[in-house]
Formats: C-alpha cells, structure tokens, sequence
C-alpha cells in the first residue's frame, strides 16, 4: 500500500473509534464524576475523578451479592454447557450429524418468552423462586439454553480442524473411542474449549429476560437490580453508571487482553451459527 | 500389507475399525454399532427437548386455551386468542413497528457492515486490536447499553443535545417523544451490530481468492469499478449469511427496547416480543402473549427460509 492509503486508513480507524467507542468511554468518565460535575452542562470532559459512585453502591445495595449470583450463573450455565455440548459437538464433528447441531438452533430462532412464560408456570407451581437454591439451579439451566448452542457450534469447528489421523491410528492400537475422546480430541480442542469458557460465560453474564422473572431479591444478578435501577427513574445518574460499567468489566477485559481469542470466536460462532 | 480403513468416502470417521460387524442390519444392531455418538449426544439432546422445545409445544397449547394464572380451569377455545390477535389494532401497530426497525436497522446495518468489512480486511498494523475494540458494543450487556444511552439521550444533559445544539440544529427529547424513539432506537441498534456484521464480512474476505482482483488491476480497473463488479459479487454468499444472522435478531427486537422504554410512549416503541411479555407478564395473559409469541417464531422462521433460499440463489 502507498502512504496516502496508510494515512486515510488510519484516519478512518481514528473516526470510527471515536464513533464506537466514544459512548463506552462516555459511560466510563461519567461513572468517576461527582453529581456535580456529572450533571454539568454543558458536559465536561475534564473533573477530578472519585470513585464515590461505586463505594455508594456497595454501601447501599448489596452489590457484592449481586455480583456473586452473576458469577454463579454465568459460571454454572457455562460448566454445564461444556459438559453436555463438548461430547455432543464432538460426536457431531466426527460422524457427520450436523443436522442434530440445527436442531439445537431452535433456541437461537424462537424469541426467549415463548420458553419463558411455561417456565414460569413451572417455576411457580413447584415454587422454586422461593428456594434460593432451586432457583439458582432454575437460573444455570435456563441460561445454559443460551450457552449450550453457542458451545456445541464453537466446538464443532475446532474438532473439525483437529486432524483425523492421530484418533485413527490410536482406534487401529485398540484405543476406545471415550479413551480417544478424553486422551486424544479434549487436550488437542483446549484452545477452543478457552475460547467457548469466555464467550458463553459472557452472553450468559449478559442475558437479563430469563432472570427479570425468574430470580428472586436474593438470587438477583448484576443485570437485573441494574434494570431496576433504571425503573426507579434515574435520578442517581452517578451510580447508574458505575453499575453499567461493573456489568461492562468483562467484556471491557476481554477486549483488552484477548482479541485474537474475541475475533477468532465470534467470527466461527457467527459463521458456523 | 494393506492399510485398514477407518475413514468413509466423506471422511466421516466410521463407528469401528473395518472388517464391519454383520449385525449392523437390525435396530439394535445399529443402535450397538452407533453407541457411542449416542451417549456422546443424547444429553445435549435430551436438555434441548426438555428446555426448549417441550415449552414451545406448552406455549401452542396455552395459545389454544383461555387461561390465566390462578385460574382452576383452562377451557379450549381453538383459534379465539389468534382471532384476537388480527382484530387487536396493537398487535398491528407492533407488527409495522417490528418490521420498520427491522428494514431501517438491516439496511443500515448492511451497509456500514459491508464499508467497515472491507476498511477491516486492509492487513495494516494494529488492525486486530482496531477489530476488537469496535466489537465492544456488540458484547457488553444490553442493559448497560441501554443505561449509557439512557444518559446520552438525556433531554436536558445528554451528549446528543449537546451535538445537535453546537451543529445548531433543533434539540429533541428522544425517547420521550413517540416519533423520534424509533430513530432514537435505531440508531443504539446499528451502532451495537454494525461491527458484528462487519466481522462476518472480513471472515468472508480472506476467504476470498486473490486471482480476480489481481486480473481487475491488470485489466486497469477503477477501485470503485473492483469493488462493484468484483468485491460484491465475491461476498454475496457472506452477506447473506450476515444479513441471515441479523434478521433472526432484528425480528425479535426486545432488549434495548425493553430496557429504555417499555415499548412507550403511548407504545411507539413496542414491538411484536415487546408486547407479548407485556402481555404475558404485565397483564398476565399468557394465552394471548404464546399466541402472539408463536406467530412471532413462525415470522422469524419465514425470514430465515426467504434469505437461505435467497443466499443459496446467491451461491450458485
């Protein structure tokens, strides 16, 4: 390329982050300010920065706690899609059974409340939102609707990838095929695997709709005592952006430290999806 | 001596090692032959079953009967809450506004997609890490979305007043005004999956063989005529797949929605899934909303066969 194209595609690039990240950082600056400065306008880029917002938080809410139930669900519904779309998506990649893997896009085409409102139903007959427990038992598999697809379709590339010929000779000596499986296929699928842990954990962390209904006061996770805030009518702007960022943070951390790992995920989950 | 093999025509590694059992002809035979891809997909198909498609198969029943919660009898009353449907002037309303959004945000989002594939796709340093910051919008949560907009939309502190105002133009109330929130709307939508669709298409680029382009420099053509005659063609296929994918979304459009107006004011905002869960948990119809939930699936599941058959006419 000649100069003048460097120069006009980084000028291009200069822009465009303006564009898209310019409303990201706009959420960060304003969760530092004070109510005064927050509330200033014209808005002002420049004010000493306090971190009032999010010791506030944590003083009037239990913000902690709600962080915590974030992680358990993220987390549970992320180990449980491992657990049954790994295999699945193995025996999917090897004997050719794609049209099992369309099957499970049904829960990417139907819109969430259509699974939403039986489970409810059900939620509420064997009062479940009343256990603490059951509903997080609730909540992980739920969420694991939106994790297992993910998961099957990631892993189902990286296997595809994963040459043939080591798993035939190890069947030729004798090997079973869970042996190949678990000896052979998981360590050589680990990249994909890290890559399936951080994506699914973070559409899981994302995902609200199920919780709104489901989660009770205790069970509640970062996105929904965040919706709740908006409903009180926003008048602590200050604290209603610290939330949004806490809620932020992992992906703000994955676009930080992992891009090659973000790119290469979304791009086989999209295409494949 | 020969080698044996385990691999069929397609590759497709074989469930054992040749020479093949003669017992393969019968159910169980097979059932035996395939044991363990079965085991291996048995429990992700037994939750889908379970999770998904049992309440899909509730949801059509509730649809058939007349129930609320808390009420001890569910009499059937065949096609009543569909009837209803078509003679609900909300369900109309919802249904325009669904697909208004849907053609605004497809179209825009197609074609800022396609420009920002085709910037992505130029290999110059820090491309990658220019790749993955604009992808932030895509994966932070849709309800810090929403609050950060909430902020920007702002009518008497917002950022875009602000703009709006120094350009000298009129300044707005956004979301509180029902002409503007479907623009307001809009445009979050197109600035969170633009660099998404953007993603797809670049994939799509490198796949893309070089010869072509190499042949349309030679033959001295212009960079507009490479990417109108060349580029576009060559990406068709990918820009279904991505105009597929976004669709299927488009048409469920809930989360911004949901989170930044409830489908106000005065239900400008509210969409076809708006409006289910509005009736389905707000007014606690949950035969109505399955009604309209399931004509809902069935539109998104139209759009998907429409663009597939469009992207295989594409491939071909």
């Amino acid at each position: 390329m000649r100069k003048k194209d460097y120069i006009l595609t980084y000028l291009q690039y200069f822009i465009l982050i303006l564009l898209f990240i310019g409303p990201v950082l706009w959420m960060i600056l304003s969760s530092l300010k004070s109510n005064l400065d927050i509330t200033a306008y014209p808005p002002i880029l420049f004010f000493q920065p306090t971190f009032n917002n999010y010791t506030e938080l944590f003083k009037i809410y239990p913000f902690a706690k709600y962080i915590i139930n974030s992680f358990i669900i993220a987390g549970g519904s992320t180990l449980l899609g491992l657990i049954l779309g790994v295999p699945a998506a193995y025996a999917i990649a090897r004997y050719r059974l794609h049209s099992i893997a369309f099957f499970t896009l049904i829960s990417r085409m139907a819109p969430g409340v259509l699974f939403l409102i039986p489970w409810y139903l059900i939620a509420s007959k064997l009062e479940i939102t009343g256990n603490n427990f059951l509903d997080y038992i609730m909540l992980i598999l739920t969420h694991a609707v939106i994790t297992l697809p993910l998961i099957i379709w990631l892993m189902i590339s990286y296997f595809e990838e994963i040459p043939i010929d080591l798993e035939e000779s190890a069947l030729i000596d004798g090997c079973g095929r869970w042996r190949i499986f678990f000896q052979i296929a998981l360590p050589l699928s680990l990249p994909g695997i890290a890559v399936s842990v951080i994506l699914s954990f973070i559409f899981s962390w994302n995902y609200f709709l199920f919780a709104l209904t489901l989660a009770n006061n205790s069970t509640m996770p970062l996105t929904v005592i965040a919706f709740n805030f908006i409903g009180e009518g926003a008048t602590n702007w200050g604290g209603l952006m610290a939330a949004a960022t806490i809620i932020s943070l992992p992906a703000l951390l994955l676009t930080l430290f992992a891009q090659r790992l973000l790119i290469k995920g979304l791009t086989a989950g999209a295409v494949k999806g | 001596m020969t080698r044996m093999s385990i691999t069929g025509k397609d590759g497709a590694l074989q469930p054992h090692p040749s020479p093949p059992m003669n017992d393969t002809e019968t159910f169980w035979g097979l059932l035996k032959k395939f044991r363990v891809p079965i085991m291996m997909v048995s429990p992700a198909a037994i939750f889908t079953v379970i999770m998904i498609l049992f309440p899909i198969l509730y949801s059509a029943y509730l649809s058939l009967v007349k129930w609320t919660p808390g009420s001890e009898d569910a009499p059937f009353v065949g096609l009543a809450n569909y009837i209803r449907m078509f003679q609900d002037p909300t369900f109309w309303l919802a249904l325009g506004i669904t697909l208004k959004l849907f053609l605004v945000c497809l179209f825009f989002e197609t074609i800022i997609g396609i420009y920002l594939g085709i910037l992505l796709s130029r290999e110059v340093p820090g491309q990658k890490i220019f790749q993955a910051l604009i992808l932030l919008p895509s994966i932070i949560a849709s309800v810090a979305i929403g609050m950060m907009w909430i902020l920007i939309y702002d009518p008497t502190l917002g950022v875009a007043n602000y703009f709006l105002k120094s350009f000298g133009l009129k300044q707005l109330v956004w979301l509180a005004d029902p002409d503007m929130v479907l623009a307001a709307i809009a445009i979050i939508d197109i600035w969170e999956w633009s660099p998404f669709m953007a993603l797809i298409i670049t994939g799509g680029m490198r796949a893309l063989p070089t010869d072509p382009f190499e042949a349309a420099v030679i033959d001295g053509a212009s960079r507009w005529q490479i990417f109108k005659y060349v580029t576009l063609p060559l990406l068709r296929p990918v820009i279904m797949v991505a105009i597929l994918l976004r669709s299927v979304d488009l048409i469920r459009f809930f989360d911004t929605i949901y989170i930044m107006t409830k489908g106000g004011p005065n239900d400008a905002s509210t969409t076809l899934n708006v409006y289910s869960y509005l009736q389905g948990f707000s007014y606690m119809d949950m035969s109505y909303g399955s009604a309209i939930m399931l004509f809902l699936l069935a539109l998104v599941m139209l759009f998907s066969l429409i663009i597939s058959a469009l992207r295989r006419k594409a491939v071909s």
